[in-house]
């Protein structure tokens, strides 16, 4: 059974092959002697190498532990890898959202969702406080950046705000 | 020089300058206060502000940021006994010892001094060595960059302590994010794999951005409540102190501040290995030196003289090679190379001759920085100590989103959100599946610099034995594969340490 270990060299194995292939479809420059796809090559090649020692070592320490009956004690204190799904997901949202919605709106969505996320409002100054972070953290960005800084943020390409 | 310092010192003092400092000083220390919230963060987060300024006021506001940040951890480390920053986390083993033991104005002058004087002394060296090591720079070919810069990645992933091969992969991987998009020599397309916002290849701001910011907030959010519960604070009532006394306690063990100055500077000038190795190692080499070393770890002043000194000699340290050399000390001076690169700048040995008055402007607000920095604590630690109350609720999505508008910022364009968003996933992942962050961004930093300088060197000779044969590419070499061996060597000695630990307890 492959640990973290094992599966993150098998990953990176398989991409770094899978884009040494591609480098082989690169076409040399006849003004330049040394092509695009070269140091690519010597890159991923060490790479897929690296990974593949990772998955080895992982599977000849799993064989050892298997032969030698230990088993790994489980973790005290669980991470909440649900949370961290749920706020990739939101910002993931947000991250699309921007060019249709536009910075100002989007942000104002983010921003509460993510408060009300991480800290749960309850009754109706729970939600103020949400609506409250949200409305300030969009008006002081869109006119710090903006106004000061002369950054032009997003527009909405549905909203046009 | 001194010419030019004394300019340099003269600008920053004008009010154009002067108040991006102060307000970047204040970002730091505020930041570095707030535990969960690193100075690269808080850099990242001030990044965005300082594109519309000019090169001096926005690297000032970041000087400010990176010396401010490096004292600020030690308020909540001493007040709270939480370390504001990772870099201050050897201040919490006699700081918050002698702040409980009613001395608690005693324990943040003594830090708060002891930073200035390191940082200063870090400065000195900052100052009387960037020139001639850039000047050293300035005669190496193709085949020397390369071989440094080699030397600086194998150090990096050789430094990491949880394993050497995933050390290598992370640097490995840094450099094939730099090999996708386009090929820097000739500018063609490649590896784009369909993607369009891969076409002109990955700028290197978001995906630091993404890394750390997105590691560093999930690692936070994936942690059940309640873990992070924090201790009752120390009643802040009696900060006043005798400065001078302080001061006094300070400049009268003049070898421990020399010495752990020295420690955090040449740590500094090693690649990403950051203020938290300086201030764990000048602490333990304190207490070795210390003819009363069973009062450490109970409130003994040499603790904390020990550990802020270092700490913060170590950012004299670290901007000294990307004066020098282009090679950032640690992720906040990737960033300050990223906003270098904003403003057209290129960071390198021709740095200092080029833009003398920008190079002794950041000189001058390094130095400027540490009088901001005492002063605005003289007048506000306990709002320092409040500001750690503010909830994590309501930082993260502000965070995040100034991690956006940075992103945004640095193209107009919302495919560098995306790549933010695809290298904070990225970050996350590694973190969790235990690949150390710091090889994998100076990859992606270095990336482009090692192709160009590989292929510039094969170019005007093919002959590959040049490598070894120039005497300094040669040694660079040779030092890269004997730190290499070192850092195995140890790793090993550290494993049979736990196996023979193991073995004794185990019966």
């Amino acid at each position: 059974m492959l640990s973290r270990d094992g599966w993150g060299g098998l990953a990176v194995a398989a991409a770094s092959l899978l884009l040494f292939g591609l480098t082989l479809g690169l076409k040399d420059n006849p003004m330049v002697p040394i092509g695009p796809g070269f140091y690519p090559r010597i890159v991923l090649g060490l790479t897929a190498a690296l990974g593949i020692t990772l998955l080895v070592l992982d599977l000849l320490r799993s064989r050892r532990r298997r032969l030698s009956g230990d088993a790994k004690s489980s973790a005290s204190v669980q991470p909440d890898h649900l949370a961290v799904a749920i706020h990739f997901g939101v910002f993931g949202l947000y991250v699309v959202a921007l060019p249709y919605l536009g910075f100002r709106i989007a942000t104002v969505l983010y921003v509460a969702a993510a408060n009300a996320l991480l800290e749960p409002p309850r009754g109706l100054k729970g939600w103020a406080r949400v609506a409250a972070l949200a409305l300030l953290t969009t008006i002081a960005a869109y006119v710090v950046f903006e106004r000061y800084l002369l950054v032009l943020l997003p527009r909405g390409r549905w909203t046009g705000f | 020089m001194f010419e030019l310092l004394g300019a340099g010192l003269a600008d920053v003092a004008q009010a154009k300058y002067l108040v991006p400092l102060v307000l970047g000083t204040l970002a730091g220390i505020v930041g570095g206060a707030l535990p969960g919230v690193t100075i690269t963060m808080t850099i990242i987060v001030v990044l965005p502000f300082t594109f519309g300024l000019d090169p001096l006021q926005g690297l000032s506001a970041m000087t400010g940021v990176y010396v401010g940040g490096s004292a600020g951890g030690l308020v909540t480390a001493v007040l709270l006994g939480i370390p504001g920053t990772p870099s201050a986390i050897a201040t919490t083993f006699d700081g918050h010892p002698m702040a409980r033991n009613g001395e608690p104005g005693r324990a943040v002058w003594t830090g708060v001094w002891a930073s200035v004087f390191g940082g200063l002394l870090g400065g000195v060296f900052l100052i009387g060595t960037t020139g001639p090591l850039a000047r050293i720079a300035l005669e190496f070919g193709p085949w020397e960059f390369f071989s440094l810069f080699v030397l600086a990645l194998s150090m990096v992933a050789g430094l990491v302590e949880a394993s050497i091969l995933k050390g290598l992969l992370a640097g490995a991987l840094g450099l094939v994010v730099t090999v996708l998009g386009n090929d820097p020599v000739m500018g063609r397309e490649r590896l784009t794999l369909g993607i369009s916002w891969l076409e002109g290849g990955i700028p290197f701001l978001p995906v630091l951005i993404g890394v750390f910011a997105f590691s560093q907030i999930m690692g936070e959010i994936e942690r059940p409540r309640g873990a992070a519960a924090r201790d009752a604070a120390l009643r802040v009532s009696k900060l006043a102190v005798n400065q001078l006394r302080v001061i006094w306690e300070i400049l009268s063990r003049p070898f421990l501040l020399l010495w752990s100055s020295l420690i955090g500077v040449l740590i500094g000038v090693l690649p990403a290995i950051g203020g938290s190795a300086a201030s764990v190692m000048a602490y333990d080499q304190a207490k070795k030196f210390s003819r009363h070393p069973e009062r450490f770890g109970k409130g003994a002043p040499e603790g904390i003289v020990a550990s802020e000194a270092s700490n913060n000699a170590n950012v004299g340290g670290s901007l000294v090679t990307i004066m020098a050399f282009g090679i950032p000390g640690d992720a906040v001076t990737a960033v300050m190379l990223g906003a270098l690169t904003i403003h057209g700048i290129q960071s390198g040995p021709l740095f200092i001759s080029q833009n003398p008055q920008l190079a002794y402007g950041m000189f001058a607000a390094y130095l400027i920085a540490h009088l901001v920095m005492v002063v605005i604590l003289a007048f506000g630690v306990r709002w320092m100590v409040r500001a750690t109350t503010v909830p994590r609720s309501a930082l993260y999505p502000v965070v995040l989103v100034l991690c956006v508008v940075g992103a945004y910022a640095l193209g107009n364009s919302v495919a560098t959100v995306y790549v933010l968003l695809v290298f904070g996933v990225l970050g996350y992942l590694m973190v969790k599946f235990g690949f150390p962050l710091a090889p994998f961004i100076l990859g992606v930093i270095l990336g482009d610099q090692i192709e160009i300088n590989l292929i510039r060197a094969l170019m005007t000779d093919s002959d590959l034995w040049l490598f070894l044969t120039r005497p300094i590419s040669g040694g660079l070499l040779a030092a890269s594969v004997l730190s290499f061996a070192a850092a195995i060597w140890q790793h090993r000695r550290m494993q049979n340490r736990a196996r023979a630990a193991e073995g004794d307890t185990d019966f």
